[in-house]
């Protein structure tokens, strides 16, 4: 054996447990400790294989007579030679063990995304005092009775309570998974995703007043759904970077089936109570942006209303019929 | 049920109480009085109708009515047949006389405008009941009358009450009785001592004490009249005529109203229009007095019309509502002040478990309007929300609300809502009312 090898030994999640150079000839591994490489695995035979180069210089790995047998890794049938591929690992027992020679060629270095620079503690808190304080400022703007501090407080612990139970779930499985719990990165990501939903009803809530679009209201819930993917799919790449369009493509499903049902939801809540979400909001008639119509205009649209109404009716009697 | 029943365990500890004072009382006299000797003459012409589920062959509920003719018509009230008129194929009517005879009971027309219904027994040569004659009984108020029926299933009663004349407010034309009407006793006839049928026992007004309503006489008497007259004319598709009826009676309704008018009635700066029909019941509510204080005052006025029409257990319409709160802010800003409009001009939401039986979803519009180009109008923001009656052709529910956009600190919240009405009609009322909210001059 003219040439270095590395075996490695790859664990349940088939992450590198141990990586072993070895320079020898022959590489004899087992469980027993006169082997080269020792293998900590009950179904591994104390003599389990040799690894060595035939006579076209290839690594081969050969039985030495063990019960469980040599196999490659992800197929069912044993062998008693194999002829080695750095990309095709081997199995005995319940152990893979690839192996590789220097000249293996590994992938080019991953460029780096550059790194958000939000490690200190400020733009958390920026953000915390920017939810905050629109939280704080529509509560103010929507208060019409005695004002109570209770309902300034009772909101107000109660979505930092949420926040900070959600943050840490999610800096527990980060620290599980990645290793570092990166608690301020999650929180920056969680009060982002606030701080849009608060913008998002403020900014819906004067679109259905000053330029009566009603739909940014109604749709709230769709906003809510994608924002709320949206900050899951940050956390997700928190806790690693590998197979982003898998996360996302089961975020993505999960946000359509999300919306789905809600649609479906209010649909069959509208046909059965007939409470299509319809909520008056009003605001100080300065915010006015629309144009004040003539009310020759105005009946000309509820004549057109009607039309809806009018199929509404048609397709219950079709549906009664249908019964 | 429960609550007949529920009803019925209080009359039992009534009676009871009644029992008691009777005892210790004087012993009753032993010259008949007038009530006994009227309903001695109605046993074979007092009638109970009972509508039975014709799968089961039980009562699911009852009403009274009485015998007319030696023909076997009865009259009783629409809506003591209407589960019958609306479903024949689920239910079916039998009568029990007070003579306890018994047999079967055909509709043959209704009058759902004055809640009545002629219905044809097969009990001939009986006595019958006869009207008092002409369009009005001449009788003087707080003369005697006596009403009969079966109330809440506990055998024929006859109760005595007093006459008080027709009730003022109202759009459906009604005798105010002053007597206990029950439940049960829907369709019998209430008559005056001589025993000529002076109304139809029909409704009481709960919250009140023997506060009865009867339909007047003459109103069956000419239900009657037109039935013989035309006696293969009877509708056998009772739940179309219903709807023909309710169109026509609606458009009675919404013609005059439309017709009396709306005149102004001055709230703060602004004036609105209230409306000059009589049968409106109008109520001024403010929120000077609430404790805690207040932070913006209300001072309003609501007006609801005496108009409900039955059309089936869970279906009752036909009621006309405007009202105007004028609203000015205390101590709140321009932004408090508005969330606190937008509490006070939600639409008005029925909704509920037949819902979806009788209503097609309700669809709202709304935007900022003004009327036409003359300076005297504020601009509005107005909202429309309708929704129509399924079973009905062109026939909505209709509400409106105004809320008035020239100053921040103060305005005027207008409401209309208009039940079973045609959508043009609507359209032409609620424009004359939008229009009706001016600056005052």
């Amino acid at each position: 054996m003219d040439q270095v090898i590395w075996i490695e030994i790859l664990n349940r999640s088939r992450d590198v447990a141990a990586r072993v150079r070895f320079a020898g000839p022959e590489v004899r591994v087992g469980r027993g400790y006169d082997n080269d490489l020792v293998i900590d695995d009950p179904y591994v035979a104390p003599k389990h294989l040799r690894i060595f180069r035939d006579e076209e210089g290839r690594l081969v790995a050969e039985d030495l007579g063990s019960v469980n047998g040599l196999y490659l890794d992800r197929d069912s049938r044993r062998r008693d030679r194999i002829v080695l591929d750095a990309d095709h690992p081997f199995r005995i027992g319940h152990t893979v063990l690839p192996v590789r020679d220097p000249g293996y060629a590994v992938k080019a270095e991953r460029v780096a995304a550059p790194r958000m620079h939000v490690q200190g503690l400020l733009p958390s808190l920026g953000l915390g005092a920017a939810v905050l304080g629109i939280a704080l400022l529509a509560l103010w703007l929507s208060e019409t009775g005695e004002p109570r501090a209770s309902r300034y407080l009772v909101p107000l612990l109660m979505w930092g309570f949420l926040v900070a139970i959600w943050v840490g779930i999610w800096s527990i499985l980060t620290r599980v998974f990645s290793g570092r719990a990166q608690f301020r990165r999650n929180l920056v990501i969680a009060l982002s995703g606030l701080l849009a939903l608060a913008l998002y009803s403020e900014l819906a809530h004067f679109m259905s007043f000053a330029l009566t679009w009603r739909f940014a209201s109604t749709y709230t819930y769709v906003a809510t759904a994608c924002v709320l993917a949206l900050i899951c799919f940050f956390h997700l790449r928190e806790i690693g970077p590998t197979r982003l369009k898998l996360k996302g493509g089961v975020i993505a499903a999960l946000l359509l089936l999300a919306i789905g049902l809600q649609t479906l939801w209010q649909s069959e809540a509208f046909r059965d109570f007939g409470q299509q979400s319809f909520m008056i909001r009003l605001m100080p008639p300065a915010l006015r942006l629309a144009p004040v119509r003539n009310e020759n205009d105005f009946f000309a649209d509820i004549a057109h209303l009607r039309i809806s109404v009018d199929a509404d009716r048609l397709k219950a009697l079709h549906d009664d019929a249908a019964r | 049920m429960g609550k007949l029943l529920r009803t019925a365990a209080w009359f039992a500890a009534l009676a009871a109480v009644g029992a008691a004072l009777a005892f210790a009382g004087e012993p009753p006299a032993s010259v008949p009085s007038a009530a006994e000797q009227v309903f001695a003459a109605a046993p074979a012409r007092l009638l109970q109708i009972r509508t039975v589920v014709a799968g089961a062959g039980r009562q699911s509920s009852v009403g009274s009515g009485f015998l007319v003719g030696p023909d076997g018509l009865a009259i009783t009230n629409y809506h003591v047949v209407s589960q019958v008129a609306l479903e024949p194929q689920t239910y079916r009517l039998e009568y029990a006389a007070a003579d306890g005879s018994r047999g079967a009971v055909e509709l043959l027309a209704i009058d759902l405008a004055n809640d009545l219904a002629v219905v044809r027994l097969d009990k001939h040569d009986a006595r019958f009941f006869q009207f008092v004659a002409g369009e009005t009984p001449g009788l003087t108020k707080g003369e005697r009358l006596f009403s009969m029926g079966n109330p809440l299933d506990l055998g024929f009663t006859i109760v005595e009450g007093t006459y008080n004349g027709p009730v003022e407010h109202t759009y459906n034309e009604r005798v105010h009785f002053t007597g206990a009407l029950n439940p049960g006793m829907s369709g019998g006839p209430a008559v005056t001592a001589d025993g000529q049928v002076v109304g139809v026992n029909v409704s009481k007004r709960s919250g009140g004490e023997l506060v009865s309503f009867l339909v007047p006489g003459r109103f069956a008497a000419s239900l009657l009249a037109r039935i013989r007259a035309h006696p293969a004319d009877g509708p056998r598709d009772f739940r179309a005529e219903i709807g023909r009826q309710l169109k026509v009676w609606q458009a009675g309704l919404y013609k005059s109203f439309g017709e009396q008018g709306f005149r102004p009635v001055a709230f703060g700066p602004y004036q609105a229009p209230e409306t000059a029909a009589p049968w409106f019941n109008c109520w001024s509510h403010t929120n000077a007095s609430v404790i805690p204080k207040v932070r913006a005052s209300i001072n309003s006025t609501n007006c609801r019309s005496d108009s409900s029409l039955f059309v089936a257990n869970d279906l009752i319409t036909g009621s006309v509502q405007l009202s105007h709160s004028h609203v000015t802010t205390i101590d709140l800003n321009q932004f408090q002040f508005a969330t606190f409009l937008s509490q006070q001009s939600q639409p008005r939401l029925i909704s509920g478990g037949n819902y979806r039986k009788w209503y097609t979803p309700q669809r709202c519009h709304e935007d900022f309007v003004a009327a036409s180009g003359a300076p005297d109008y504020p601009p509005l923001r107005a909202v429309w929300c309708a929704h129509a009656y399924r079973q009905f052709e062109d026939l909505y529910d209709i509400s409106v609300i105004a809320v008035t956009q020239d100053r921040g600190t103060e305005a005027l919240v207008s409401r209309l809502d208009l039940q079973a009405i045609g959508y043009d009609e609507a359209t032409a009322l609620a424009k004359r009312f939008l229009e009706g909210v001016q600056w005052t001059k």
